[in-house]
């Protein structure tokens, strides 16, 4: 029949409660930045390694993450001292740290 | 150091224990409305001989008691990670101090420049001199120069223990086999306590922690001293 699809259902929901519109929205909105945070871990975290067969062609630049151990081994290696590790940086100023260890 | 019949954090002696103090007081301010609110109505509810018994639909008042509570959680969301990540920054410490926890004291290691070694045991009730703290005093205490960024290390050389001293917003756990750090700032001097704050077996309450807070030729004084 016409209306008794799960999109038809729940737009009548939400006509006759409209009161759950801002709890679908902070709901949302919590499990967004949950689900945001946990890929920019994955993606973007230069301390971990997850998988370790893939192929790579090398043209490709290496990311922080390894998803690959063979061609991207030790990501944390790369990192250069203006790289900004954390989500939030309050008052470092990453731009003006100095990288005062000896090279590899 | 606490004082009898306290009721809030001890008073702040480094820059991140100032920001814990200001968030603890934004955060139990809205505690204590929201509580206060609530108290008052259902003390309302119980009080009252009106009542109505069929089904009711209160959308206005569900979209309000959605949206307010979510922009209060938020405000006190935003503050507490920016201390969070306020708490990791990179900071430069001049000095590292390594400490090992041991049934039942503490030990300090201070090898930047010489190798300084001393153990910090608790003094025992009936050996306190008079205007010393029950459970609280060592023999040896833990000197470090004031207003410097200190590097602290912790470990544990037998179970589990945690290096704590609440004035400085300071307490991280000493787990054998891994080694924490943590960074040490004071902003005055004088002699901060702390106790250990994991159980590690029968003298676990006495095992404390006295950090002694002196001006930097005091400190290079001292460790000449002790080595």
């Amino acid at each position: 029949m016409a209306g008794t699809g799960p999109g038809a259902r729940f737009y009548r929901q939400i006509k006759r409660h409209p009161a759950l519109i801002p709890m679908i929205g902070f709901i949302g909105l919590g499990m967004g930045s949950a689900a945001l945070y946990l890929l920019r871990l994955a993606l973007l975290s230069p301390d971990v390694w997850v998988l370790a067969s893939r192929e790579q062609p090398l043209t490709v630049p290496l990311p922080l993450c390894s998803w690959d151990r063979k061609n991207n081994p030790e990501p944390w290696n790369r990192l250069s001292p203006n790289d900004q590790y954390k989500f939030l940086a309050v008052s470092t100023d990453y731009k003006k740290l100095k990288k005062d260890r000896p090279d590899f | 150091m606490a004082y009898p019949f306290q009721l809030g954090l001890q008073d702040a002696t480094s820059p991140i224990m100032e920001e814990l103090l200001h968030f603890h007081d934004h955060t139990l301010m809205i505690v204590f409305l929201i509580s206060s609110l609530v108290l008052y109505i259902i003390s309302l509810m119980l009080t009252t001989k009106l009542t109505h018994t069929s089904t009711m639909d209160a959308q206005e008042v569900e979209t309000v008691w959605t949206i307010l509570p979510a922009i209060i959680l938020i405000l006190i969301a935003l503050p507490s990670l920016r201390i969070l990540y306020m708490m990791d920054e990179i900071n430069n410490p001049s000095l590292t101090v390594k400490t090992m926890g041991h049934q039942w004291y503490w030990s300090y290691e201070y090898t930047d420049y010489e190798d300084l070694n001393f153990d910090s045991y608790m003094i025992p009730t009936q050996e306190l001199k008079p205007g010393e703290l029950r459970l609280l005093e060592v023999d040896n205490r833990v000197v470090l120069p004031m207003e410097m960024t200190i590097r602290m290390l912790i470990s544990s050389e037998d179970v589990l223990h945690s290096w704590a001293v609440p004035s400085l917003g300071l307490k991280t756990d000493a787990i054998p086999g891994r080694l924490n750090q943590t960074t040490l700032m004071a902003t005055r001097p004088g002699l901060y306590y702390g106790q250990c704050s994991e159980i590690c077996g029968s003298n676990h309450s006495f095992m404390p922690i006295v950090l002694e807070m002196v001006p930097l030729s005091y400190f290079e004084t001292w460790s000449a001293l002790m080595v």
